[in-house]
């Protein structure tokens, strides 16, 4: 009995393992959606803003990060540090990624592929949906982006974005949590990877 | 009828904006200079508030942030942006001493030449004497309201990042008002200062975060 228990315990942890943990206790549920919207950086009016704060590997470093959607499709992103010269310029039109401007100590393979790959994230505005989950208060929209997947964790009642989770088959990568007052523009963001130690914390400029 | 005028004005007004500015003469520059530098020889202290102006080709409106300023001679200055958020950065020595809304951080400037350069260029043109930096080329401009000297820089690596850097003084006390940054990209910040009070008691306490 008692090995009978612990082989099923070893089972239930190999099992849980293999899964994904994003939609973990959610039930899947029939859906009629074609497509998920992130509103976030949809608005070709608006300069958005952002103080950032980032830590990585116990590190800490700040700086502006201003996001313009330019065209349909099209967003330019920009990191500056509070004094405001370029740390980074990017751009991304359609499936076209853009490197304009990287200041030397950043511009390695390996951080440029992150950011990029965030950022795109970021600003995506419309993904294919796959599969639809709900959980208690929310329903959850599974999208596929190259050899990786993106949650989208909307409100049931309000249908605000509040969280996307990017993940591969088996493991979740990178997850960030929005907050927004109205679910037109995003007063915080967080950006947090899972397999390396980053972390990006971004506020929206206050009114002045 | 009106809108010819109102062109006419503008073509007018416009070329006139732009007659203001002429280089200034071998003997002009001269005593320009000396007077830069017996003022920056006079300024023990400097407390200033600033606004910031990040301007981004792409954008409808330029980032603007603002905040206080303040230095103590020889080098001691605090960078602090208290407006839409708080920031602040103490040049101390080799060192930076970062409070990022309470996050606190030190970055040691000691092995890094570019940001060593950079760093002097910022208490430099704060007290404004920074002609005989010998890695920019300097040129020099006057207009009825400011005397202006443009820095372009020399080494290739500091090129990379700053076009060009100008430096805008009062007539009368040849105190710096504004310093504007211009990238390769032409995209560019200005920073203009205010309320500025001079050789005022500061305590180096004020250099701590």
């Amino acid at each position: 009995m008692i090995r009978l228990l612990a082989i099923s315990f070893f089972s239930i942890f190999i099992f849980s393992s293999c899964a994904l943990k994003t939609t973990e206790g959610l039930r899947q549920v029939h859906f009629n959606e074609i497509t998920v919207e992130n509103p976030y950086f949809s608005n070709a009016k608006i300069d958005y803003v952002y103080k950032a704060k980032i830590e990585v590997y116990r590190k800490n470093f700040g700086g502006i990060l201003i996001i313009k959607k330019i065209a349909a499709d099209n967003h330019r992103i920009v990191f500056t540090t509070e004094f405001g010269s370029k740390l980074f310029d990017f751009q991304f039109e359609g499936d076209t990624f853009t490197k304009h401007f990287v200041v030397e100590d950043m511009d390695k393979k390996f951080i440029v592929n992150i950011l990029k790959e965030d950022f795109k994230i970021l600003v995506n505005e419309s993904a294919k949906v796959l599969a639809v989950y709900e959980s208690k208060n929310q329903r959850i929209y599974k999208t596929e982006s190259g050899d990786r997947f993106n949650f989208y964790f909307l409100d049931e009642t309000s249908e605000q974005l509040e969280k996307i989770v990017n993940t591969s088959k088996t493991k979740e990568k990178v997850t960030i949590d929005y907050n927004s007052a109205d679910g037109k523009i995003a007063d915080t963001i967080s950006i947090k990877h899972n397999n390396i130690k980053l972390k990006i914390d971004l506020e929206k400029f206050k009114k002045q | 009828m009106r809108s010819y005028f109102l062109l006419l004005f503008f073509i007018v007004f416009g070329s006139a904006m732009q007659a203001q500015e002429t280089a200034m003469s071998t003997s002009e520059i001269a005593s320009f200079k000396e007077k830069v530098v017996a003022s920056a020889k006079n300024t023990q202290t400097i407390k200033s508030d600033f606004t910031q102006y990040k301007h981004l080709d792409f954008l409808a409106d330029d980032v603007k942030t603002s905040g206080k300023m303040v230095f103590k001679a020889p080098n001691l200055v605090k960078w602090e942006y208290t407006n839409p958020y708080k920031y602040s950065v103490i040049f101390k020595e080799d060192q930076l001493l970062i409070n990022d809304g309470g996050t606190k951080s030190k970055v040691d400037i000691g092995n890094s030449k570019l940001f060593k350069k950079l760093n002097q260029l910022i208490v430099n043109s704060v007290k404004g004497n920074m002609f005989s930096d010998a890695d920019f080329t300097v040129s020099f401009f006057k207009s009825p309201k400011y005397n202006k000297a443009v820095f372009i820089p020399k080494d290739k690596k500091i090129a990379g990042y700053i076009a060009s850097f100008e430096l805008l003084f009062n007539k009368d006390d040849a105190q710096v008002y504004e310093v504007k940054m211009v990238e390769p990209s032409q995209d560019f910040t200005r920073i203009i200062f205010s309320n500025r009070v001079l050789n005022s008691t500061i305590n180096d306490s004020a250099f701590s975060n």
